[in-house]
């Protein structure tokens, strides 16, 4: 064997089995004379007599490299080279045009027409090895990256999947919208920025006499916030808060929580609003930790913001919280929301703002509902521009009818 | 007229890395096939086909760049350029000498392949 030949070889081929060639040639002699010389270069070969058979080999065989010759009967090279190209399953193809032309403006029609290279036949055996070298170095790095590229594509497919499932746990941590209590009734939309919000909110008994709900909205986008928001909602369940507080107080629970949620490593926080209603008295208590949407909307029309300024959760560990108070009448409504429902941008960068968004639910006083919260959230998407907000967006409604 | 003349042995020999068995097999295989390649440039120009006449002239080209047989070669190729420049007139002369040429061609490899020694 030819040292030359069998000392570079192996540098051509990432995998210890021999390369396969497919050599497409109608011409016998010709044929015969390369397959010989690429086989005492340890390559296996393929051998087809025309530009169609030798298509069928390449899609059933896939060969690191294809040798075509230019001029052949039923279909020529480098109309087997377009095909090629045109076929996304193996358009990926090394391929070299092979002919006894050898005019530049050929050479230019070959490699237009989608040739990775050119080889004359009256090549130099020294020149034929280093083109079909050079080809499958090309297809050998070719195969690594589709298949590191393969590799990502089921990664990725597999982290959907996981997050899909996540993002299905964090849905079962929503209420269930209808009638919390006797003549309270709640609803909800929530619109996540990513696959997993880190928005979260729930309406919930205390006891018999009131009840409790709240909207929470971890800092930061995706897994991370998701899953802090999904341990601080566990942590707001009445059944855990009673280890730590003896009455539903707002300012209380956001005391307890704020020891609990310090600021991440990272600089990540809370902002939290939580409000109890009594059904006895039917005032509303509230506490806010740096949380600005909440508004209450009278049967009458009025809108008042249920928020005052407040330092976010977890930057002093003694805070403490103001509650204050309202009294609910009968058709008053509450809506908290997240700030992505106010903050949504317009294309200029102006943000919806408070303002528009309390003329919107002022429009909408005499609309059910369940039908005012897709509606603010349809008028938020329509200033956006787009269905996704770059932040979570989500509205809690509750009404009274007391 | 001698082997040397007609074809470059050492030349073809080199081609094949000195391979003479793949040499023998390449000059029997050449030996059936021209004389069909031939026919049909033949046919061609009969038919006043001049495509079909370049066709026919490159294939045989490809086959006899494996022999280092410059007389035919050029004579083939100058066959393949009347053939696509439609000038069918002064190809019946050219297509004349270069079978001519080819059958000397022939003779020489049909006496090469004698040599093959039997297995």
């Amino acid at each position: 064997m030819n040292p030359e030949i069998s000392s570079t070889q192996p540098a051509t081929h990432v995998s210890h089995a021999p390369a396969t060639i497919l050599l497409v040639d109608d011409e016998p002699v010709s044929r015969l004379s390369m397959a010989a010389r690429l086989k005492r270069m340890g390559l296996r070969v393929l051998e087809a007599g025309n530009g169609k058979e030798g298509l069928e080999i390449l899609r059933r065989e896939r060969p690191d490299l294809t040798i075509l010759d230019w001029v052949m009967p039923e279909m020529d090279g480098p109309t087997v080279c377009e095909l090629v190209r045109r076929d996304p399953a193996i358009l990926s193809s090394q391929l070299i045009l092979m002919t006894s032309h050898d005019q530049p403006e050929q050479i230019a029609e070959g490699l237009a027409r989608g040739a990775d290279d050119f080889l004359s036949k009256a090549a130099s055996k020294q020149e034929i090895l280093a083109r079909v070298q050079s080809g499958l170095r090309t297809a050998s790095l070719l195969q690594s990256i589709e298949s590191a590229r393969d590799q990502l594509r089921a990664k990725q497919e597999q982290m959907e999947d996981e997050l899909l499932s996540a993002a299905g746990y964090m849905h079962s941590l929503l209420p269930r919208a209808g009638e919390v209590a006797p003549g309270i009734h709640m609803s909800w939309t929530y619109r996540p920025s990513l696959a997993l919000g880190g928005d979260l909110f729930n309406c919930s008994r205390w006891d018999d006499r009131s009840i409790m709900f709240y909207i929470l909205d971890a800092s930061g986008h995706g897994v991370s916030p998701a899953l802090r928001a999904a341990s601080f909602a566990t942590f707001l369940r009445a059944e855990n808060l009673r280890h730590f507080v003896t009455a539903n107080d707002p300012a209380a629970i956001l005391a307890e929580a704020n020891r609990h949620y310090p600021l991440t490593e990272e600089g990540y926080y809370f902002t939290v609003w939580i409000g109890s209603f009594d059904r006895t008295t039917h005032q509303l208590r509230y506490a806010t930790a740096g949380h600005g949407g909440a508004v209450i909307q009278r049967r009458n029309g009025t809108i008042e913001w249920l928020t005052h300024a407040h330092l976010p959760l977890g930057f002093e560990p003694e805070s403490t919280y103001e509650l204050k108070t309202t009294q609910i009448e009968d058709g008053d409504r509450v809506i908290l929301m997240s700030d992505g429902v106010y903050e949504a941008p317009a294309a200029t960068g102006e943000v919806w703002g408070t303002e528009r968004l309390a003329a919107t639910l002022g429009a909408l006083r005499s609309t059910a509902l369940s039908d005012v919260l897709p509606a603010m959230m349809a008028e938020a998407e329509r200033w956006h521009g787009a269905s996704i907000f770059p932040d979570d967006a989500a509205l809690l409604g509750l009404e009274f009818r007391i | 007229m001698s082997t040397e003349a007609i074809f470059n042995l050492a030349e073809a020999l080199g081609r094949v890395d000195e391979d003479e068995d793949l040499l023998y097999t390449l000059a029997e295989l050449f030996v059936e096939q021209a004389p069909l390649d031939m026919a049909a440039a033949r046919a061609a120009l009969e038919a006043g086909d001049a495509a079909a006449l370049a066709r026919a002239a490159h294939r045989m080209k490809g086959a006899l760049l494996q022999f280092s047989a410059p007389r035919v070669l050029a004579g083939i190729s100058q066959l393949e350029a009347l053939g696509k420049a439609g000038t069918l007139d002064q190809a019946t002369t050219v297509c004349a000498h270069v079978d001519q040429e080819l059958q000397t061609l022939i003779t020489a490899l049909r006496e090469y392949a004698a040599k093959r020694p039997a297995v």
